[in-house]
């Protein structure tokens, strides 16, 4: 089964004194999980995404939709990347999904992937 | 003996989804009932035949590919009564596993000890939710809601690492112990034997497979010791006898002294929590034999500590009967007044308590309305009789 992981975290940490540092440390744990994945041999995908302040959203209210700047959730953890990884049930997906790095607030979302056949 | 839970587990373990285990195992039984002659060994012919009725099921609902890969699982394309008349492995125990997977961390914690205590242990969703002192409808929400998401989010029906066992067991043992409470607490007679049984089985297992866990051990030394009053808890009537007037020579003092050797087991290990509190109650009741009399104050203590570590209605209301032993009527009777009256208008043991304190506070009429109370909320038979012994006696 397909588990989409949606990471939500704290910007605002790598934004601070050691900003930059703790980035290098975070990307460092991802491209160490990517290689992970690829050498498991399955099936994955995912992506960073730009800071939540370049996000803008549609909001709809009784079908209108209208277009606002800023993320959909106005929280302080901001959709930051998501992976879809091919899991053999939710423990294998959360065995992933805590390999992802975060270091200061924030939380993985696991969903299941709709399955094409039904 | 109820066949159900454990066909029913066998079945969830196999099949993978809890409620087409249910599902199945009503059409097998519904075909079981419509035979001439009743099967040889009913629960081994219910399972084999729920494990084709779930082929049949799946089939007409949705995917064919999930049937397909059933039908070949269970061996039977030649011949489909080939199973049937040679019945083949026993069914397997798979209920220990269940209660685990049903315990997963993924799944709301108010909900799972629900779903195991429903599908695996097979109450009823209203005796459920008397337990949780909540409706039946609420009740049946959240099981619903674990099953879907059980079968959804794809949580794995295997048994989990043994590192990953610290997340659940708490759940696990809080399991364990609504069924044991499920057994005892509408005390004698109706009691179910099996379901007594059955959890001391389960609770021992688990207190051998986590035997650095105290309050594993706790709760197994708690069974153990509900268990050794089994043949003292009923007259000749078949009406409940009181903890207090049972005549403790017929209390199985093996099971006593094993209880004793778990509890010491757990107080080394210097992580003191409620099973090994409520064992050590139990245990203290138990001194009685040798001690003749009953030390209360040291009772109404544990209670003390019971209510800091898990505080709940039915916790004040046990300590509130220590009270009455130790300080008298009045000042329980005010303890138990302290109790928020919604949480406990349904519990019987609010009533009975109630009533036991008015009538040794002279006040015969409100202690016989409080029986009326328990009486209206439909006792258990040895309960009914030793109430219904105990209103004649106040009117």
């Amino acid at each position: 089964m397909q588990y989409m992981l949606l990471i939500n975290e704290d910007e605002s940490a790598y934004a601070g004194e050691n900003g930059s540092q703790l980035m290098e440390a975070t990307l460092a744990g991802h491209m160490k999980l990517i290689e992970e994945l690829v050498a498991s041999g399955r099936e994955w995908s995912g992506n960073r995404l730009k800071d939540a302040s370049t996000a803008t959203t549609i909001r709809y209210k009784d079908g209108q939709g209208s277009v606002h700047d800023g993320p959909f959730a106005e929280t302080h953890e901001e959709l930051g990347g998501y992976y879809i990884v091919d899991a053999k049930d939710l423990d294998d997906a959360i065995e992933w999904a805590r390999k992802i790095p975060m270091p200061g607030n924030g939380g993985v979302e696991i969903r299941p992937v709709w399955p094409e056949e039904e | 003996m109820d066949v159900r839970p454990r066909v029913i587990a066998a079945l969830a373990a196999h099949l993978r989804d809890l409620d087409l285990a249910e599902e199945a195992y009503a059409a097998a039984l519904e075909a079981c009932l419509c035979l001439k002659d009743a099967p040889s060994d009913p629960p081994a012919w219910i399972f084999v035949v729920a494990k084709r009725k779930a082929i049949d099921l799946i089939r007409r609902s949705r995917s064919e590919a999930r049937a397909y890969e059933l039908a070949s699982a269970s061996q039977a394309e030649d011949d489909p009564m080939a199973d049937i008349l040679e019945l083949p492995d026993p069914i397997p125990d798979e209920r220990l596993r269940l209660i685990f997977i049903c315990c997963h961390p993924s799944l709301a914690p108010e909900a799972r000890v629900a779903l195991a205590l429903k599908t695996i242990c097979g109450l009823p969703v209203g005796q459920i939710a008397r337990l949780f002192l909540i409706s039946e409808q609420s009740m049946y929400q959240r099981i619903t809601r674990a099953k879907t998401k059980v079968r959804e989010a794809g949580i794995p029906f295997e048994l989990p690492a043994r590192r990953h066992w610290g997340d659940r067991l708490g759940a696990v043992l809080l399991t364990l112990e609504l069924l044991y409470t499920v057994a005892y607490q509408d005390s004698a007679a109706e009691y179910d034997g099996d379901l007594a049984i059955e959890a001391d089985r389960l609770a021992t297992m688990v207190a051998e497979l986590c035997p650095d866990e105290p309050e594993a051990l706790g709760l197994a030394a708690l069974i153990a010791l509900a268990r050794s009053r089994e043949n003292a808890r009923l007259d000749t009537f078949g009406a409940m006898i009181p903890l207090s007037r049972q005549d403790t020579s017929k209390w199985d003092m093996s099971a006593i002294a094993r209880a004793r050797c778990l509890l010491d087991s757990a107080a080394q290990l210097g992580s003191p929590g409620p099973c090994q509190i409520m064992a050590l109650i139990q245990l203290t009741h138990a001194r009685r034999a040798f001690d003749i009399k009953t030390d209360w104050p040291a009772i109404l203590k544990l209670y003390d500590a019971l209510m800091l570590l898990r505080p709940s209605p039915v916790v004040q209301l046990n300590r509130a009967i220590a009270v009455a032993e130790v300080e008298g009527a009045a000042s329980a009777l005010a303890e138990l007044q302290q109790i928020p009256k919604e949480r406990l208008e349904n519990a019987r043991p609010y009533h009975v308590a109630l009533s036991h304190l008015y009538s040794r506070m002279g006040d015969n009429q409100a202690a016989a309305d409080a029986l009326d109370a328990a009486l209206l909320l439909d006792p258990p038979r040895a309960e009914r009789l030793l109430l219904e012994r105990r209103r004649i006696e106040l009117s």
